[in-house]
């Protein structure tokens, strides 16, 4: 990031305009998370893949309107989300379908140790966290699987923060719900 | 971390009062061994573990997204300005043809009072000379008619010339 530093006028330009060098080290790495973003809302890895490739050219043809933007990461995960959002409307599919392709990608994750440990209890995961609304979904996978905070949720999901905290607070309790009916019946 | 801390620490999280240094916290304790009543917790934090290191799967992701965009860039513009000349254009078009209609419409509606009659000059000369004839003939019956006003004038003229003399011999009395 040597070229937000420099005050040289030769150097200017790189800060005004994202050259390819700069795409690189700032929207090209955030690819794994925007990928398991889109997976999350889509349940298809082709297709999140293909919201990936499309958020990263709709942000190399807009870079010259995205000079001022200070977080690139949450700017790329909420043009993620809106595009994600698109195509689940254009298919009109409720995104709680593929539970089942959701599983198999998991299962290619996993090493094989934990593949034959885990296995029963991270398809139950699954199958709840795709099973939550929409909004808690996305909540809770941004919180508790990719670690961001409040405000920066906030900001790729285009919500304020009472409406953050209580969607959170509904995913987790209704996770916590079904694992106090899964002990029930264990017993 | 003993298992009181860890409760406390639960019971936070599950009413979203944990910071991100607290969940941090959390998942690292759940990696290592935790008894049999937390176990299904446990997983959930594994499960977290696990989907944060899931990946694009693609052999070289960062090769095919810069060889699109290189490709995408200049042609995506040159599409997206044409389409907006597209639009303008459309919209004088739209304009130019709903005026025309509009007009066509309105002379139908309402055709003008001028028109050409005559294609002959001749003809249409004497039958401008017949109309003014016939104005002539109009004004001058008009101004006999209007002669006999005249009368009722004198008469007016003449009362009012008595009156005034009258007064003037009445003046000359005294």
């Amino acid at each position: 990031m040597k070229y937000f530093v420099t005050t040289c006028p030769c150097h200017r330009l790189a800060f005004e305009t994202m050259n390819l060098e700069t795409f690189e080290i700032r929207v090209l790495p955030t690819k794994n998370k925007l990928f398991r973003f889109a997976f999350r809302l889509l349940g298809s890895s082709e297709e999140a893949k293909d919201v990936v490739q499309e958020v990263m050219i709709k942000v190399w043809n807009g870079r010259e309107q995205m000079a001022e933007i200070q977080n690139m990461e949450a700017w790329c995960m909420r043009i993620t989300k809106n595009l994600s959002l698109d195509r689940l409307r254009s298919r009109q599919r409720r995104a709680t379908d593929p539970i089942e392709q959701g599983m198999e990608i998991k299962n290619e994750t996993l090493t094989p140790h934990e593949r034959t440990e885990n296995h029963e209890n991270m398809e139950r995961i699954t199958e709840m966290i795709a099973a939550l609304p929409e909004k808690q979904r996305q909540v809770i996978h941004l919180r508790d699987v990719e670690g961001y905070s409040y405000n920066e949720i906030c900001e790729i999901l285009e919500l304020d923060m009472n409406q953050v905290k209580v969607s959170l607070f509904r995913a987790r309790n209704a996770v916590k719900e079904k694992f106090l009916k899964i002990n029930a019946y264990g017993l | 971390m003993d298992s009181k801390q860890i409760e406390q620490l639960l019971e936070k999280y599950w009413n979203c009062e944990t910071s991100l240094e607290e969940e941090q916290q959390l998942r690292a304790h759940f990696r290592g061994e935790v008894p049999e009543s937390l176990s299904e917790i446990a997983d959930l934090f594994r499960y977290f573990d696990v989907q944060q290191k899931q990946q694009v799967e693609h052999s070289d992701f960062d090769a095919l997204v810069k060889s699109q965009i290189k490709q995408h860039r200049p042609e995506g513009k040159i599409i997206k300005m044409f389409y907006n000349y597209g639009r303008i254009a459309a919209g004088l078009v739209v304009v130019v043809a709903a005026t025309y209609f509009v007009r066509q419409e309105m002379r139908k509606a309402y055709p003008p009072e001028i028109t050409d009659t005559y294609s002959d000059p001749r003809l249409a000369l004497e039958e401008t000379k017949k109309a003014l004839l016939m104005i002539s003939k109009s004004f001058n019956k008009a101004q006999k008619e209007v002669g006999k006003i005249k009368v009722f004038n004198e008469a007016e003229e003449r009362i009012q010339g008595k009156s005034l003399d009258e007064t003037k011999e009445q003046a000359t009395k005294i």
